[in-house]
């Protein structure tokens, strides 16, 4: 079975199956709303807003000025939340694009080469696994100043090696396959067979961690967001139910400020659950029927 | 005549130039972006808001102002001690019992001898202010002293080294089903939370213990060193000769009685009878003692200012302590015989000689058994849960509640349901939305809210070691520019009243009520800009004729 | 596992934690700012501060500081918090209790849900209850933790009364003993919603990863033999394929005690928890570097001591790995 064929039979199976279409219509619409963010959100989302009169317009409940209302120091709490899957959808792929990236390379190289580069890889990875990592993001906050990137350095420095270890278990049964055999006995260089061979085969396994690290990204920055630790500079749904929950959102029944920006991280993040799930099936077929 | 868009100038070179009036002729350089540090959101919301609201009426003067967010302790650490490598921070005087004498925040904060190292953070110096500072501090005539007080407010309305924003309005609440409403008292620019309270409450029925709560842990309780929070405990467990009462007046309190025999000596009668939680007697040398266990600056550096000016203290009678001042210091009474804890001489006498030799200081030591005289006595500190203390029956004023219990409650929005659900039954400090606790009292008629304008206040402190922040004219036009009103609505959301000075409404008898600029005119700002010779260009305010930047951004 | 595998993975551990503590040390000495940042008073001189630097030894060359804070490490010494003046192994000592019991009660509840859920979504595939559960338990996995801590504290302590909103202990409780306190029912009532809010956040894991063992292991030789032999459908799943699909379930509980005790931080905020993680937190914003250092220290030795402790589980009881 060549490369192309694994890819293009993936796609056809997950095409059918509802969890894929949930996961991908749901990133999809997040990312019309990124897209034509300015042209959705009515307001700049921390810009400070004032009623015709010159009050300031905070707390003010679901109208049509304002279709989620305002928070308490005056933000439309909508535009917020149109910005926020800009942030959202920035922080989740490049976290996941690093993770993926330094992951698959280093479980292709551990488990195509082994002997000395894998056992070196492989002790570096077991350094990165021992390292918490909310805690490693909070001091990383604290050290380097309170910026969304944080996230992502952190995760890109300690999530690869779960996807690494995984991809260099499954290089390291490709690598017996016959077709590689083939190719090896035909000369091809290590490059070729690695990168022409076995990555492709490796891509559905990477998509499938990049569709989770998505959702982890996006919960470690909510959860960094919640510590203090957020940027000041950008609105992320964190930011939000952070703003919301240091200004007792929930005591004062504004639930238009606490909910929505905890439905959209739901979504988003079971969107790469679901696409995720859906990927499995096709991995472990065994799963299916 | 229009201000010319550089490109334009550059074509037209030096013809234009030698036309057009001397003063307009060669404009300074245009001002660097400005840097505005900030605490982050989360840790101060308000003065967050208050910080994004200057910066969008400074813009349209065509500034650059940009905001950098920093830790709390990094803020103090850069304000504090890279004193000229910052242009602008949001920063807060918080209102503590002892600054209801004005004299440590009048002289303290503008004097030029503390704005090396001392609390002159922004570097004002003014010699007028200096003379106004020096004689209100030793005059001994309260009236005369206020007009005094009065006149170097005014002095720093004109030179404004401050833009004065707030003097936050503060929210304290309590279960009146378990607390007499009359017994809880409200102390001027304090609160409810206060000594008094804690002394007189009355239990109504069979629940007997306070439950307060307290955002974050205590780090310390010792009677030598400050904290913000450790020092409401503090104060319950160690006497001292004077209280400040509900006024913000310095009442004999171990002491029977205190009086100026001359300006330099005071002479105290001491109560008799007292004794310590370890039931060993108050002596006149523990007395003495306690005034000379923080005159050592190395070893108890926090508490050694308010000692400083003490030359001698001396047993004079059978009963009688007499102090003898290096200089004259009309505050006295409030930041010493207030603030001066008394501490068994047992007991700290050989902790300072262990501890004499080492490099550890005396006010981090953690003697573990907390010994006063005062009318709570320590129970435990499960830190960081909670300090109980529990009512000291041989103080000569024993508190009418049983045991008192400080929680440490991280989460505000829980910190409301508990005092809703009678798991805390005192809310001692609220750092929300002082809305959320009105809102509590109106939906439980059980819950008492008090809100008292507080002795602190808020404001944006603007470094004068650093061009433009130099020139009064320019602070002044930054100060016009603001309207406290909108800022008390829009950033304290509601909660807070216009701020002119360092001495707080809470203070009329001190407070200068025309030292207020109430701000907002931005046509009255750019006036003054523009008489001072600043420029505008391609929508960039410029230094005026001859002043170059000198300080890269940043 | 052999003895021979099994201290070769005992060195790696301690390796490991040699490196991890390195790097801490490295990375909390060459951050920005002056380490004393938060002890250092507006208004002490030049000759205070340099007292104080001496006295926590910052004024050594690096390397020094670096030797003598592996030396104090091992005996056991984690320095002296700039906050607190205590040693920071005591502060850190007396926090860890809650931390454990928070976290382990919490996985009790949430592998103990999870491996009978998964079993069950597994004997009934297909079927609308899958459905509707398998995209509930994606989705609670999604869920910020504060986020639902705060829904659960709104619900059952705010509305209903019925729970506490945070500590470990009713106001004032003593108890006679350290034990006598984790134990009380006062404690257990505290530590309801806490565990609960993350069992729920944790359960999604041994539910997927029981339901796909489950469904991989019917399909064994020996299920299949045991159909063929008659017995009855329940007994073949509690009896035989269970007890198989629990092993990566296992491992996942090994690994899921390490992680959580650092992801605790946030729920230990939420529901003001004395916990590892609160300390932390209050640390780094108050620049309590010892104190900062000796928690991130003790949450990250958890987590590689319970990666090691998963390593081997799964290698004594999955005979294959051995052998590989």
């Amino acid at each position: 079975m060549s490369a192309t064929t694994v890819v293009t039979v993936s796609w056809r199976r997950q095409a059918r199956d509802p969890y894929f279409i949930a996961g991908i219509s749901i990133y999809l619409a997040f990312l019309l709303i990124a897209v034509f963010a300015d042209q959705i959100a009515p307001n700049a989302p921390k810009d400070i807003l004032f009623l015709d009169n010159g009050s300031l317009a905070n707390a003010l409940p679901p109208s049509a000025q304002f279709p989620l209302g305002t928070t308490t120091s005056g933000c439309d709490i909508f535009s917020q939340l149109v910005h926020g899957s800009q942030s959202a959808l920035i922080v989740g792929i490049s976290a996941a694009f690093v993770v993926v990236s330094v992951g698959t390379l280093v479980g292709l190289l551990a488990g195509y080469f082994g002997g000395f580069v894998d056992a070196a890889l492989m002790r570096i990875a077991d350094i990165a696994l021992g390292i918490p990592l909310l805690p490693f993001v909070i001091v990383l906050a604290a050290f380097l100043g309170p910026t969304t990137w944080n996230v992502v350095l952190a995760m890109s420095l300690l999530l690869w090696p779960n996807s690494a270890r995984i991809i260099r278990a499954q290089v390291l049964s490709l690598r017996e396959r016959a077709y590689i055999e083939a190719a090896r006995t035909a000369g091809s260089g290590h490059f070729r067979i690695l990168f022409h061979h076995i990555a492709p085969n490796i891509l559905p396994l990477a998509l499938l961690f990049g569709s989770i690290a998505i959702g982890w990204a996006i919960l470690t920055e909510a959860s960094v967001s919640f510590l203090g630790f957020a940027d000041p500079d950008t609105t992320t749904w964190g930011f939000m139910l952070q703003d919301a929950y240091v200004s007792q959102a929930l005591s004062r029944g504004l639930y238009n400020w606490f909910v929505p920006p905890g439905i959209c991280i739901v979504l988003m993040v079971s969107a790469g659950f679901f696409i995720s799930r859906s990927y499995e099936q096709f991995l472990f077929p065994r799963l299916r029927d | 005549m229009k201000p010319l868009q550089p490109t334009r100038r550059a074509v037209l070179g030096g013809a234009l130039a030698l036309a057009s009036t001397a003063a307009r002729a060669e404009a300074g350089d245009a001002i660097r972006p400005l840097v505005l540090i900030c605490k982050p959101q989360a840790t101060d919301p308000a003065q967050y808001q208050a910080a994004q609201l200057c910066m969008q009426e400074w813009r349209k003067l065509g500034l650059k102002v940009t905001l950098q967010v920093l830790p709390a302790t990094q803020q103090s650490s850069v304000v504090w001690l890279n004193r000229t490598k910052w242009d602008m921070t949001t920063w807060e005087m918080v209102g503590r019992p002892e600054r209801s004498d004005p004299d440590e925040l009048v002289y303290s904060l503008f004097h030029s001898s503390l704005a090396q190292n001392g609390y002159d953070f922004v570097g004002y110096k003014s010699p007028e202010y200096d003379k106004l500072a020096e004689a209100q501090r030793a005059e001994e005539e309260r009236d005369k002293r206020a007009v005094l007080v009065k006149q170097a407010q005014m002095l720093i309305k004109k030179d404004q080294p401050y833009v004065y924003l707030v003097y936050p309005r503060r929210s304290m609440a309590f279960n009146a089903e378990v607390w007499d409403p009359a017994t809880v008292v409200e102390e001027a620019g304090i609160g409810i939370r206060n000594f008094w309270t804690f002394l007189q409450a009355k239990p109504l029925g069979a629940k007997k213990d306070m439950v307060l709560n307290s955002p974050q842990p205590i780090s310390n309780l010792q009677p030598v060193h400050m904290d913000a929070i450790g020092s409401w405990v503090s104060d319950l467990i160690w006497d001292h000769l004077m209280r400040v009462d509900i006024h913000g007046n310095p009442v004999p309190w171990a002491a029977e009685s205190v009086r100026w025999v001359d300006p330099v000596t005071v002479e105290a009668v001491i109560r008799d009878g007292m004794k310590f939680h370890d039931d060993t007697p108050v002596t006149l040398e523990d007395i003495q003692y306690s005034f000379q266990l923080p005159a050592n600056k190395n070893k108890t550096p926090q508490f050694y200012p308010n000692v400083a000016n003490i030359d001698q203290v001396t047993i004079t009678g059978p009963h009688t302590v007499t102090f003898k001042l290096k200089t004259p210091q009309a505050s006295f009474f409030t930041s010493t015989l207030s603030k001066i804890a008394i501490v068994p001489k047992h007991v700290w006498q050989p902790i300072v000689e262990k501890l004499a030799n080492t490099s550890q200081l005396v006010e981090d030591y953690n003697e573990p058994k907390m010994i006063g005289s005062g009318p709570f006595k320590f129970v435990h500190w499960r830190d960081p849960e909670e300090v109980m203390l529990t009512r000291f029956e041989g103080h000569w004023q024993p508190p009418k509640l049983e045991n008192w219990i400080l929680r440490t409650v991280s989460n505000q929005e829980a910190t409301l349901g508990m005092l809703r659900n009678d798991e805390i039954n005192f809310l001692a400090i609220f750092t929300g939305d002082p809305q959320n606790v009105a809102d509590l009292a109106k939906q439980e008629p059980k819950i008492k809210v008090v809100t008292t304008t507080d002795l602190g206040f808020q404001f944006i402190a603007m470094n004068e070691r650093r061009a433009p922040f130099d020139d009064p004219a320019f602070r002044m036009a930054l100060s016009e520019a603001i309207n406290r009103k909108i800022m008390a609505a829009a950033a304290w959301n509601g909660y807070a009243e216009p701020a002119g000075s360092c001495v707080s409404t809470a203070l009329p008898f001190w407070h200068a009520p025309d030292s207020l600029l109430m701000g907002g005119d931005i046509g009255k700002s750019k006036k003054i800009l523009a008489d001072a010779g600043y420029t505008l260009s391609g929508g960039q305010l410029h230094y005026p004729a001859g002043r170059k930047e000198e300080i890269t951004a940043g | 596992m052999s003895l021979k595998a099994l201290l070769q993975r005992l060195g790696q551990t301690v390796f490991i934690l040699w490196v991890v503590t390195t790097l801490l040390f490295f990375l909390f000495r060459l951050m920005p700012g002056s380490p004393l940042a938060a002890y250092i008073d507006p208004t002490m001189t030049a000759d205070q501060q340099a007292i104080l630097l001496h006295q926590f030894g910052l004024d050594q060359p690096l390397w020094k500081q670096y030797v003598l804070y592996l030396m104090n490490m091992a005996r056991g010494s984690l320095g002296v918090s700039f906050i607190y003046k205590e040693p920071v192994g005591g502060i850190l000592l007396a926090a860890l209790p809650n931390t454990l019991l928070l976290t382990l009660t919490s996985l009790l509840i949430a592998y103990a849900f999870g491996t009978l859920t998964g079993a069950l979504l597994a004997a009934r595939r297909g079927t609308w209850l899958e459905t509707v559960t398998l995209p509930a338990i994606l989705a609670t996995r999604a869920l910020p933790e504060f986020w639902l801590g705060m829904v659960l504290l709104a619900v059952f302590s705010f509305s209903m009364g019925l729970l506490p909103a945070g500590g470990a202990t009713s106001p004032g409780a003593s108890f006679p003993s350290a034990f006598a306190r984790y134990t009380s029912l006062d404690y257990l009532r505290h530590l309801m919603l806490p565990a609960l809010t993350l069992a729920i956040f944790l359960q999604g894991l041994p539910t997927l990863l029981m339901r796909s063992n489950m469904l991989e292991v019917m399909q064994e030789e020996f299920v299949v033999m045991s159909r063929i032999k008659g017995l009855s459908e329940w007994s073949i799943i509690m009896r035989h394929a269970a007890r198989n699909a629990l092993l990566p379930v296992a491992t996942a509980l090994a690994l899921g005690i390490g992680s959580s005790i650092g992801g605790n931080v946030v729920i230990e905020s939420v529901f003001s928890w004395p916990g590892l993680g609160r300390r932390l937190v209050e640390a780094v914003s108050g620049s309590d570097y010892p104190l900062a250092q000796g928690a991130f220290l003790m949450i990250a030795a958890a987590q590689i001591v319970m990666n090691c402790v998963a390593d081997v589980v799964y290698s004594t009881l999955d005979p294959r790995v051995g052998r590989r």
